[in-house]
């Protein structure tokens, strides 16, 4: 099939707190590494598609493309939605419909200015009927574990397990995120401080559970089939894209113990993209807490609803850099999550996008994964909201 | 991102829980919907209306929230989860209220899943002191504790009596207490005032009378602590109570507050009962409710000397003329200006005035209430089987009884003081439900209220055979709420900060 997406260059920022730099002085950044990479010019952009979450709030900014019109002298159409996977899919559609060859995605967020409010303003987005019954960001997560537990019968020393494989996927992710410059936190931290932090909170899941709140962006070139080799000699084809929507209010959904969202959206990619699940070597997952990164692993399907947690605990006993998942590797959160690398939001999947392309172009350094057999496929898995929406991007370096 | 439309949404849905059904598919909506979403179109029309608000739910899942948001931080840590009606067709998300986690204490989340609990109504979460207070109804409690759940059964009348009288009656008090010198005294939760004291009264009220709301054309709240200058807490009770005809998300009621100090509601007594006495009112019944989050300025400070007897609660009282429990007899008022007790506009806190208080205030109004409407009635002392009057203290009604010639047998059930506090407007009222509580038919009682400012109230009232039917539909006595095991006893410091409320 031709008129696949290509991406051809990717940038972004560190994240973290950028306590002194202006938001659109990040996406700037991002946006200048990627231009650089595949020299680019802005005069070569046809159309800029953009995700922020948060900045009509946090910055007080009400038509983000104005100010990146004034900063780039631009004046192709540009959109802002919110999350980095939902600029894209836009971006992708426009591009499979012929209508430009050559634009920009780009997602920036800069949460810290309004760290006293971000998680009111968090749980208002997310689920607003939960926020005013007395919600936090955290507790979703905690009922969707406590909901697992119960549903699957897990008690004794299976609990003990599952337990401590959530903690392992936080050290994981730290682990891995000490190779990432970008990281928000690129230090290890070990399995005592995160159930320290759980006990000090007494509930199921603490401080080390749950991604942080950063600032940062993201920025990649998208262009199409046919003009993508003018711009990089392997550009990295977005072989399958989906989303889904589900409803807003946790507690109304049927599902408790997983994301319907994911489940449709990996399907229909996954058809789309011509490929198996089985193909797909690595993933870059929506760990805004280790249970979202354990529940996904079933929600894709990777796993079977109600054992992900073996088979992350049986891995990080002896951790290789990878989950062994009946007998195959899979290679998971690669440059720390969120949970380390960091979580602004527009920018995120921006960054789980730029991982995914760094590895299977070989680009990724001390983080490059050692596949068995030649890396071809990863996916992305990125949620709106706590799973109201979900996009699920199927990635490849070579066009069969 | 304005949250303003959405938070309108949550407050007028979320004061009484409600939802809507598809009469083709039977699937449960937590929301007032139009059409259903498996069925579309030809649902129109065909969604039934449910109402969860007298209904018992499970709580499903929970957590602890210890980081709330910033709405939330007056709560300090508190169990928040997901509640399912009906069998897990309806799901909603819902915190666990009248709960103190204490620092350190061990959580055990699978103590409370899957246990019973009813909706309660609450002040939904802090806001500045100018703003609106928001209420909600997703805030819980477990039904094998405290409060237990209660059918709400609306029973058609079968007996119109000649005269009006109270047709049931309800009392609500927190579960927490403050416990000094002899005085166990109620003490709100951080999130109630007058205002849900009064809606509880009237549910409770509703309840125990088996009357269907819709009849009720008039309700009065008396309180001293209404948490606005100007707003009726009366307005809020209508709507959340659903009384009167509903028509146009309005309610075909009357509603109106009332204020003088602690005789605000059993004035209003008469005034009830006259209304559903007239023929051309249309009004059939009328709830009368006294509520009071009973205010004190700290120890130590002007006024503070109050702050040894207030109490939190609210009693609703429904009359009409038919299925009386108890029939009013006759009733005398008298009223002075006396000023023994006062709160200036903008004052968070009343002050009294100390021994002026008793003599010519108290005990002049009382008994002179009294001793009139006994002449009037030609009743002897021996012809009052209980004596019920205001308690601001324990040696004020016993004095009174003794003066007037009532025995210890006469007035010893009514006094509540001692396990409540001074619950201001809901005081004699609640000595009233106490007595009604046990009395037998055909028994005369006493009730003289006194209000500062100051004037008192006379009743006498005979209670019916009705009484004893109706005595299976109310759990919560006022004895269950004195004795009850699942109290909790907080200190000073504890008391203040919950009173002071969100």
């Amino acid at each position: 099939m031709r008129g696949r997406p290509a991406i051809v260059a990717v940038g972004r920022t560190r994240f973290g707190e950028h306590y002194e730099k202006e938001p659109e002085q990040l996406i700037e950044e991002a946006w200048l590494k990627a231009s650089e990479e595949a020299s680019i010019e802005r005069k070569d952009l046809e159309a800029c598609y953009l995700s922020d979450y948060f900045l009509p709030i946090t910055n007080k900014l009400g038509l983000e493309e104005g100010f990146l019109s004034e900063l780039t002298e631009l004046h192709v159409p540009m959109e802002a939605t919110r999350s980095f996977g939902s600029a894209l899919l836009n971006a992708c559609n426009a591009i499979q419909a012929g209508r430009y060859k050559v634009v920009l995605v780009g997602g920036l967020e800069k949460m810290t200015d309004r760290w006293d409010k971000i998680r009111d303003d968090l749980m208002l987005l997310e689920d607003p009927w939960s926020y005013y019954a007395g919600c936090t960001p955290e507790a979703n997560h905690e009922l969707m574990l406590r909901a697992y537990i119960k549903k699957h019968g897990i008690t004794g020393k299976n609990l003990e397990k599952l337990n401590l494989a959530l903690a392992h996927i936080s050290v994981k992710n730290h682990l891995h995120a000490t190779k990432n410059e970008y990281a928000q936190y690129q230090r290890k931290i070990t399995v005592e401080h995160v159930l320290k932090a759980r006990e000090d909170a007494r509930k199921p899941l603490g401080l080390y559970d749950f991604a942080p709140i950063s600032d940062g962006a993201a920025a990649l070139v998208l262009a199409s089939e046919e003009v993508a080799k003018e711009f990089a000699d392997e550009p990295v084809y977005i072989l399958g894209s989906s989303s889904a929507t589900d409803y807003l209010t946790f507690p109304a959904r049927e599902n408790m113990t997983g994301f319907l969202v994911t489940e449709i959206a990996v399907k229909a990619a996954l058809k789309m993209a011509g490929t198996s699940l089985w193909d797909i070597q690595m993933a870059e997952l929506y760990d805004q807490s280790t249970v979202m990164e354990m529940i996904s692993l079933e929600d894709l399907g990777f796993c079977e609803h109600g054992k992900a947690w073996m088979s992350i605990y049986e891995s990080c006993q002896d951790y290789r850099g990878y989950y062994q998942i009946d007998g195959r590797k899979l290679f998971v959160n690669m440059n720390g999550g969120l949970k380390a690398d960091g979580n602004p939001l527009g920018a995120t999947g921006g960054a789980q996008i730029l991982e995914i392309y760094k590895q299977l172009k070989g680009q990724a350094g001390e983080r490059q994964v050692q596949s068995d057999g030649e890396l071809k496929c990863g996916c992305v898995l990125e949620l709106e909201g706590f799973g109201t929406k979900g996009y699920v991007y199927v990635l490849g370096r070579d066009r069969e | 991102m304005s949250s303003e439309p959405i938070e309108r949404r949550v407050s007028y849905l979320g004061d009484r829980l409600r939802g809507r059904r598809c009469h083709i598919c039977g699937k449960e909506y937590f929301d007032i919907r139009d059409y259903c979403g498996n069925c579309g179109r030809k649902s129109f029309g065909k969604m039934v209306d449910m109402d969860l608000f007298y209904e018992e739910g499970k709580l499903e899942v929970c957590t602890f929230i210890n980081n709330p948001t910033n709405k939330f931080t007056k709560l300090g840590g508190f169990i928040y989860g997901i509640i399912a009606f009906h069998d897990g067709k309806i799901k909603v998300p819902g915190r666990l209220t009248d709960q103190i986690i204490k620092d350190g204490e061990e959580i055990d989340f699978s103590l409370f899943e899957g246990r019973a609990v009813v909706p309660r109504f609450r002040r939904r979460y802090s806001v500045g002191r100018s703003d609106v207070i928001p209420t909600i109804s997703l805030a819980f409690t477990f039904s094998d504790e405290y409060y237990p759940y209660q059918e709400h059964v609306a029973v058609k009348p079968d007996k119109e009596y000649d005269a009006p009288g109270i047709v049931g009656y309800g009392v609500y008090t927190s579960r927490f207490r403050i416990r000094e010198r002899n005085m166990e005294r109620s003490v709100p939760f951080i999130d109630e005032d007058s205002i849900t004291a009064a809606v509880e009264a009237g549910k409770l009220a509703l309840i125990h009378c088996g009357v269907d709301s819709s009849l009720v054309g008039k309700v009065y709240v008396g309180s001293e602590s209404n948490p606005y200058a100007v707003k009726p807490i009366a307005s809020k009770v209508a709507q959340v109570l659903r009384l009167g005809e509903e028509e146009d998300d309005m309610q075909g009621v009357d509603a109106v507050d009332t204020e003088f100090a602690c005789k605000a509601a059993t004035s209003m007594f008469k005034d009830a009962a006259s209304l559903v006495s007239y023929p051309k009112s249309n009004i059939e019944y009328a709830l009368v409710i006294g509520a009071d989050n009973s205010q004190a300025a700290p120890r130590n400070c002007p006024g503070g000397e109050l702050d040894l007897f207030v109490g939190y609660g609210g009693c609703g009282y429904v009359l009409g003329r038919q299925d009386l429990i108890a029939e009013i007899e006759g009733w005398y008022s008298c009223t002075s200006d006396t000023p023994d007790f006062w709160r200036r506009d903008g004052e968070p806190f009343p002050m009294h005035g100390g021994r002026f208080t008793g003599d010519p205030a108290y005990f002049k109004h009382v008994k002179k209430a009294a001793i009139k409407l006994m002449t009037r009635l030609n009743l002897q002392v021996e012809d009052v089987n209980y004596f019920v009057t205001h308690q601001p203290n324990v040696s004020f009604p016993v004095r009174i009884a003794k003066e007037l010639g009532f025995k210890e047998e006469q007035y010893s059930q009514s006094l509540q003081v001692t396990k409540f506090g001074n619950t201001y407007s809901g005081s004699s009222p609640l000595g009233l439900a106490a007595v009604l509580d046990i009395a037998e038919p055909d028994e005369r009682i006493l009730l003289v209220s006194y209000g500062s400012g100051a004037g008192s109230d006379a009743y006498s009232l005979i209670t019916t055979s009705q009484i004893l039917d109706k005595r299976k539909r109310q759990k919560l006595t006022v004895e269950y709420q004195g004795e009850n095991p699942f109290l909790e006893y907080v200190d000073y410091t504890t008391y203040r900060r919950l009173k002071l409320g969100m």
